[in-house]
């Protein structure tokens, strides 16, 4: 047994360290990692600061620049084949903002928006990895299933916005198809490259360890194709709203989509550009939010990515 | 049977051949070996020789094409946990963290939770990790991925441990450490142990005894006891004994590499750099 000891002492000196108990002279000579870190780990904002200071300036910088062009190119209304003539100012647009709360219209657009979005997007991440995960994983649910997606992924989900509207029984739900047609496809076929990414050897070890077919399933394919399908429910969420927006445009009565639409064909340019910025914000904080959810869920992650670098 | 002479691995005449496009591969042929309770094993042989092949069958991975493999009399028709399996590449759950690798046999045993935890800290704490059991995998160095690989085939308690070129990854310095890691566990656990290595001195380090394997297709070329005592120290790798293992068995292998490495080179060979490889090793063209 003492052998052994020493042996784990040579070979991992860190983990025998922190297993020895009782009084070790060497302990008290040795200060921990913690007590050597702790004056610069002291003010943890500061050392924020020092380490993303550039960046968080170069940040603002690059919006101060797009900000600055909207408003020279608008305040003098510039005109060299690109015409800021009609664009409405970055002033007026903050005004809207204050115009358009003064009745819930506005907010009741978005939250039509945002339910649609979450509608036809939760169906598409349901489908779309389950799905992917049988068609990765069974040569026979890929014969069967994946030529029907070959054939129609191709199409557009804007493409599908007539034969949705015949093939649904309102405007809403036709409109929840094609924003979860958008996101379906790419979901569906990143959960496949991650069912097939998955290191071989990670299954044979599970079965080695007596996994049955369904526990291998549930414990190593989902987990283990779990960064691909995040990534495609990020893709997902981005053409979601592009086919929504599309979709509101042609077809909607509420909607942020409409909003703008409306805007153009009422000649309200502020609102254009409120229209806009509101998809843009929106589309930010969903993405954001699949980002923060995946990490959360896969807290491995970030080692795993340090370990690629 | 009783737990003492369980572990027997009895494999005769066994053949595989592999379809791989069209053509087929004998990577294995007429091979009989055996594995007795409680005894330490190594396969050696040239690279491609099938060694990891036979360690595949017997792991329950590969089917053999011809011949029987058994496991305790029975024959081999899968994967199972009555075969701890360690791979030559790091193959932990990155999503588990290292004490989840450790217990994920037991929870596909359905073992609850309130049993497995203090099962895994247990292992953990022989192989000197209990200090990372929250820790993922691709947090830790290589060789304690290893001995984490290890600890997790250990876990089921299976009665034969399969290890395919384990320490193959770890450099030179690790690698020494691990061997005696692993003799010294094994003096623990009593259980028979399949080695796949291309080291010599590995072999000869750990087993008790050692097979020598032929250049594709392989066969067995020979059988070799080791007489070293146990428990192994790294001062025996010194003795004269130990030196003259080494040198039969790389004269063994070398005539297989060469064997394994001439029909490789084409065209001429090495001829160009005034070299050719013939029956007595790499010669100079005059």
């Amino acid at each position: 047994m003492s052998t052994v000891q020493a042996l784990r002492k040579k070979a991992d000196p860190v983990a025998a360290d922190r297993e020895a108990d009782g009084p070790a002279p060497l302990a008290a000579v040795i200060k921990s990692p913690q007590e050597i870190q702790a004056p610069a780990a002291r003010n943890p904002a500061l050392l924020w600061l020092r380490s993303n200071g550039v960046s968080m300036l170069l940040w603002v910088i690059s919006i101060a620049i797009l900000l600055g062009i909207w408003y020279i190119g608008t305040r003098y209304k510039l005109e060299f084949y690109i015409r800021f003539t009609n664009v409405p100012t970055p002033a007026e647009v903050m005004q809207k903002v204050v115009e358009v709360n003064k009745s819930g219209k506005f907010m009741l657009n978005i939250g039509i928006s945002v339910r649609r979005i979450l509608i036809g997007f939760s169906i598409a991440v349901i489908l779309g990895s389950l799905l992917g995960l049988l068609i990765g994983r069974y040569r026979v649910m890929r014969d069967l299933l994946f030529p029907i997606c070959e054939v129609l992924r191709p199409i557009p989900a804007i493409a599908w916005v007539p034969m949705a509207i015949m093939l649904w029984p309102t405007n809403e739900v036709s409109i929840v198809f094609i924003t979860f047609l958008g996101s379906f496809f790419p979901i569906l076929i990143n959960t496949i490259h991650g069912v097939h990414s998955i290191d071989p050897v990670l299954i044979r070890a599970a079965r080695s360890l007596g996994a049955s077919e369904f526990r291998l399933f549930a414990n190593v394919i989902l987990p283990g194709a779990m960064p691909h399908i995040f990534t495609g429910f990020s893709v997902g969420m981005g053409v979601a709203w592009v086919s929504l927006i599309a979709a509101e445009m042609i077809s909607g009565q509420f909607g942020i989509g409409y909003f703008t639409w409306e805007a153009y064909s009422l000649v309200s340019y502020a609102e254009i550009g409120l229209g806009m910025i509101t998809i843009g914000v929106l589309g930010l904080v969903c993405s954001g939010a699949i980002q923060i959810i995946g990490r959360l869920l896969m807290p491995w992650s970030t080692y795993a990515s340090a370990e690629k670098k | 049977m009783s737990e003492q002479s369980r572990g027997a691995i009895d494999i005769k005449d066994l053949g595989v051949v592999f379809n791989a496009g069209g053509n087929t591969v004998e990577a294995v042929s007429s091979v009989s070996m055996d594995v007795k309770p409680g005894e330490f094993v190594s396969l050696i042989g040239p690279s491609g020789c099938g060694k990891s092949t036979l360690l595949n069958i017997v792991a329950g991975f590969v089917q053999a094409t011809s011949g029987s493999a058994l496991l305790d009399g029975a024959a081999i028709k899968g994967p199972g946990s009555d075969r701890g399996v360690v791979f030559q590449q790091y193959s932990l759950f990155p999503w588990l963290s290292v004490r989840k690798n450790v217990e994920f046999g037991l929870k596909m045993k359905g073992v609850p939770v309130a049993q497995r935890v203090p099962q895994a800290r247990t292992l953990l704490g022989l192989a000197g990790l209990l200090a990372f059991e929250n820790h993922y995998p691709d947090q830790l160095s290589g060789g304690m991925k290893q001995r984490v690989g290890i600890v997790r085939a250990l876990a089921t308690s299976p009665q034969v441990l399969l290890m395919d070129e384990p320490f193959g990854a770890l450099d030179a310095q690790t690698r020494v450490v691990m061997q005696e890691i692993l003799t010294n566990m094994w003096q623990q656990f009593r259980i028979s142990v399949l080695f796949v290595t291309h080291d010599i001195d590995e072999s000869i380090f750990l087993s008790d005894k050692i097979y020598v394997m032929t250049a594709r297709p392989g066969r067995i070329k020979a059988e070799i006891k080791v007489p070293l005592s146990r428990p192994r120290t790294p001062e025996m790798t010194y003795t004269p004994e130990f030196i003259g293992l080494v040198q039969q068995l790389k004269a063994l292998i070398r005539e297989e590499s060469l064997a394994a490495m001439g029909s490789e080179l084409k065209d001429g060979g090495l001829t160009g750099f005034g070299m050719e490889i013939g029956p007595k090793g790499v010669e100079t063209v005059v």
